[in-house]
């Protein structure tokens, strides 16, 4: 860094006329006279394009000849001659960060081209701006980071096995915990699958399996060689109970509760449970039967080694399973055992559950015991489960011949949950197939208010069940409620179509509950630093294009972690998840081009606001002396954005690429030439969408006035209202903050802090005798060009009107 | 509300012109589960009234058929369906404003112009009748005062009430 700051910034200049479309409208001459009087400009270029070709290649030998140092390119289309140029530049030996890019044809030419004397000075302005700023640029490093080639999988459900398989089938060292002692989650426990119909435990086993893999070879859990993959490593009975670290290379502290029985020994001979004398609610099974405290789920489970259920067990008062087991595999005096798992990513793959249907108080589900879930159905569906695939009134163990089903039981109800879960309808329409299916006499309804199965296939199960002689009645009960006289259950609705009250009787009532966030989410999320959703799931990067990543780079989500979802999409979602965990440890390393935050130690110390503003934690605090610290920057965590800089009461953070002295410099220039009769506005805009909608308002040839100047800042986040205030002093006499969208920040809060400092600033301003109309801050996106124009219209008129800015001191 | 302040009365729609009033504005979260029109025990009685339906009309703009029909003034104030909309629309506040739509609009039972002159007059919405006078009198409470209705006017004309009409031959 030192050879260049020290070195006199030589500046090359490069005006591109765009195939001589600009200089019909801009004077190149005048522009060329001008950045020849701007000291440190040791060469200017004209020519039809600099981006690529002859053009870049004229570029690429002045940094060779070492005539310039700094490169600045009046181009036309920046956003992709910026990566060219920068590329080039840095092939040719010159840092890429000492290059500025400007765009003289959608953020002058065109927008002014009925103004060309004035965009002709306004083009100078952006010139001299820009040549401002390159002789502070300094270059920036790149720095690698290790990043180990292994990961972590928290939840052994159908979206963490996936996903675990995947990465194990890519060379990653995997290590999959699950929370219960045994693998499947809560897929497992729903028997069977809509659309495909088949078996729960049914997955894709890993391609490493030579013996049985087919293209074709489908495999349930036992059979699928799953617990076999070498680089797979299975902890059942576990959780994780501490994160530390960066992104590719994490500790994760994993606490493993004793099954006490040693799963080298155990050989699934059932001599345990058949001496236990010990019975327990069978939990797996919704409470609808009891287990043994030695036991096993189902009999094709993952790992196929008993459990001990310690809340249950009598242990050494009793030790009858001890005495029979004939390979000595059961171990009572077991111990928790800490793991730590040291991994480049980690993935969440926690999922979901179903909502506990008893806040419902009209429905009765903790008080009426044949008021059941279609979770607990699936249980009595299961061949495997406690009724044996009968389908029963829990209260007395009859058959249920009359059954209704109530959708939304906790969805699309603002009271709970004001989602609708999505998956909800399909499970009743499969549930109520199987069971009439096994039961032709059953009676079923299924009360809905509106039927959604929009994937493929889905619509099928609608229309199967019709077919099957399943009723649907519009409307969501008010009431469920006993019958005592009859013994059944009474659903109380109105059918909205037939607009009339059906008192339906019932044997068996089943809620579509809702599914809400598994057990443990919000702590996890508070370990691993992730943002949970207001609906309580984690909150993924960008729903639209990064549905598995979060904003900690090396940690990735799947499966209902999100949201709840069916089997395909939970696949899918695994997979994708892999994927990405894939390419961010591929390589082993992570690089990094170092334009982060550094701190000023000198003004630094004792407050606490950028640690608890950094949208990605990338600032901690460091003790000084006693009772004193200074904020620290994570060079990995930090994305550039500057929300710090901007949330700093005292200068002390500056983003390397972004300084204050590179942006007043440019203030300066901006607002140095006017060369219009309208007052001067400066329109500070975020890179992100802000200066996306000033780039697309010129790409679409709309007009505003040549005095509104453009300045970019890596997120709105980053102004400070001393820099509006200089602004002003500078010569501005109207500013605009352009940001993203509230919900739209690329940097999650940036946008909504500039709003909040945009509302401080005004009542400064007031102190200050500067009319507050003076400030506005604008969001927009890049397809809202027209909303910029209007915008800019707006505000020069609006500046106008107060007439020219008296500043304290101003006679 | 929103509307209220970017529209001018004679531009909205119906259910616009509820949902900026007070105790209208959760109209627009109705999505029709009859939830309501199960827990009424009006509708299992009267099939004039259902309010799912009366939502559902003032959602699609059924402007004169609710305002001249009878169902609005059904309604009991039982607030189950309240109690129990999973939307949290406030289905017996909607049916108040309503009725304030109706009677600006000249619509309301004769009862209610009744109650109106009845509390102009004497300052109560039922007047004391022989039959009050003589349970009153046998329960050895004390015969009811009239009340000067001097103040409560002045309160009723700085809030806009007025008597409201009586509808001719209404039925």
């Amino acid at each position: 860094m030192s050879v260049c700051t020290m070195e006199q910034p030589k500046v090359g200049v490069f005006l591109s006329d765009c195939g001589k479309q600009l200089s019909e409208i801009l004077d190149f001459d005048a522009l060329t006279n001008f950045v020849k009087g701007v000291p440190n400009v040791a060469l200017i270029a004209r020519g039809s394009e600099f981006w690529r070709g002859k053009g870049l290649q004229t570029i690429v030998d002045a940094v060779k000849s070492g005539k310039i140092n700094r490169v600045v390119v009046a181009e036309s289309i920046t956003k992709i001659s910026d990566v060219n140029i920068a590329q080039a530049v840095e092939n040719a030996g010159l840092n890429s960060y000492l290059v500025e890019v400007l765009d003289i044809k959608d953020h002058c030419a065109w927008p002014h081209r009925n103004a060309p004397k004035e965009a002709t000075e306004k083009a100078k302005a952006m010139l001299l701006s820009a040549i401002e700023r390159a002789k502070l640029l300094e270059p920036i490093e790149k720095l690698e980071f290790p990043a180990l080639k292994s990961a972590l999988i928290i939840g052994g459900g159908i979206g963490g096995m996936q996903t675990a398989v995947d990465l194990a089938d890519l060379g990653f060292e995997v290590n999959l915990i699950e929370k219960q002692p045994f693998l499947g989650g809560l897929a497992a426990r729903a028997g069977r699958f809509f659309p495909t119909d088949d078996c729960a435990i049914c997955i894709q086993p890993p391609s490493s399996d030579v013996k049985t893999i087919t293209h074709t070879s489908r495999k349930c859990v036992y059979r699928s060689g799953f617990g076999e993959i070498p680089n797979l490593n299975i902890l059942t009975n576990a959780s994780v109970v501490a994160v530390e670290g960066v992104p590719g290379n994490y500790k994760v502290g994993v606490e493993k509760k004793p099954r006490y029985v040693d799963a080298d020994k155990c050989v699934a001979c059932d001599k345990c449970v058949s001496v236990c004398p010990v019975e327990a609610p069978d939990a797996y099974n919704a409470n609808l039967a009891n287990r043994k405290a030695i036991y096993i789920n189902v009999p094709a489970v993952h790992p196929q080694v008993y459990a001990i259920d310690e809340d249950a067990c009598k242990f050494n008062d009793c030790a009858k399973c001890v005495s029979v087991c004939p390979t000595g595999a059961i171990d009572l005096d077991q111990k928790p055992e800490q793991v730590t798992f040291n991994v480049g990513s980690i993935i969440v793959a926690t999922g979901f559950k179903e909502f506990d249907a008893s806040a419902i108080k009209e429905y009765h589900y903790d008080n009426y015991p044949d008021v059941i879930t279609n979770l607990e159905l699936a249980r009595m569906i299961d061949g495997f489960g406690p009724t044996g695939g009968a389908i029963v009134r829990p209260s007395d163990g009859k058959p249920a011949k009359k059954i209704v089903f109530v959708q939304c039981a906790g969805s699309r109800d603002r009271r709970y949950n004001p989602y609708c879960s999505g998956i909800c309808c399909m499970i009743s329409l499969k549930n109520a197939s199987l069971v009439k299916e096994a039961n032709p006499d059953a009676e079923i309804s299924i009360c809905y208010i509106d039927i959604r199965t929009t994937g493929r296939e889905h619509e099928y199960y609608y229309e199967r069940a019709r077919d099957m002689g399943i009723k649907f009645v519009k409307g969501r009960p008010t009431e469920i409620y006993a019958d005592e006289e009859k013994g059944k259950l009474i659903v109380d609705v109105e059918d909205a179509l037939l607009k009339r009250f059906l008192d339906l009787e019932a044997d068996l009532v089943v809620l579509a509950t809702s599914m809400v966030p598994a057990e443990g989410t919000a702590e996890l999320a508070e370990l691993l630093g992730l943002d949970l959703e207001a609906d309580g799931f984690f909150k993924e990067y960008n729903a639209k294009l990064r549905p598995t990543e979060t904003k900690q780079k090396g940690i990735f989500l799947c499966g209902g972690a999100t949201f709840p979802k069916d089997a395909p999409t939970a696949s899918l979602h695994a997979h994708s998840a892999a994927l990405k965990a894939a390419k961010f440890l591929n390589s082993g390393k992570i690089v990094k081009d170092l334009r982060t935050a550094y701190i000023n130690d000198e003004y630094c110390g004792d407050c606490e606001f950028c640690p608890v503003m950094c949208p990605f934690g990338a600032i901690t605090l460091e003790p000084t002396t006693e009772n004193h610290f200074v904020a620290r920057v994570n060079d990995l965590l930090c994305e550039g954005c500057g929300v710090c800089v901007g949330t700093c009461p005292l200068n002390a953070i500056e983003l390397k690429n972004s300084k204050s002295t590179q942006l007043a410099a440019q203030m300066d220039a901006l607002l140095s030439v006017n060369g219009t009769s309208k007052p001067l506005v400066l329109a500070i805009c975020c890179q992100e969408c802000g200066h996306t909608a000033v780039d697309s308002s010129g790409m679409a040839k709309m007009e505003y006035p040549a005095n509104v100047r453009i300045i970019k800042v890596p997120c709105a986040g980053i102004v400070r209202v001393n820099q509006i205030l200089d602004a002003f002093k500078a010569g501005a006499q109207g500013v605009m903050i352009v940001g993203c969208k509230t919900d739209g920040c690329h940097y999650e809060v940036g946008s909504e802090n500039a709003e909040k400092k945009a509302d401080s600033a005004k009542v400064l301003l007031k102190e200050y005798g500067i009319e507050p109309e003076r400030l506005e801050m604008f969001k927009m996106v890049y397809i809202e060009g027209a909303q910029f124009a209007e915008a800019a219209k707006m505000m020069t008129e609006r500046v106008a009107k107060l007439g020219p800015l008296k500043l304290m001191g101003d006679s | 509300m929103p509307h209220h302040n970017v529209k001018k009365a004679e531009a909205m729609s119906f259910s616009e012109e509820v949902t900026c009033r007070h105790g209208g504005e959760t109209l627009t979260a109705c999505y029709q589960c009859g939830t309501c029109a199960s827990s009424c025990p009006v509708a299992r009685l009267d099939s004039r009234f259902n309010p799912r339906e009366v939502l559902k009309l003032a959602l699609l703009g059924e402007k004169d058929e609710l305002l001249s029909g009878d169902a609005i003034w059904l309604c009991t104030s039982c607030f189950n369906c309240q109690e129990r909309c999973p939307q949290n629309v406030e289905i017996a506040e909607l049916m108040f404003t309503l009725r304030n739509i109706a009677i600006e609009a000249g619509n309301s039972p004769n009862i209610y112009a009744d109650f109106g002159g009845a509390l102009l007059a004497d300052g109560r919405i039922v007047a004391i009748s022989k039959f009050v006078e003589k349970k009153r009198e046998e329960f050895g409470l004390p015969p009811l005062k009239p009340v000067g209705v001097e103040d409560l006017n002045k309160i009723l004309e700085a809030t806009g009430f007025t008597k409201p009409e009586k509808k001719e031959a209404s039925q």
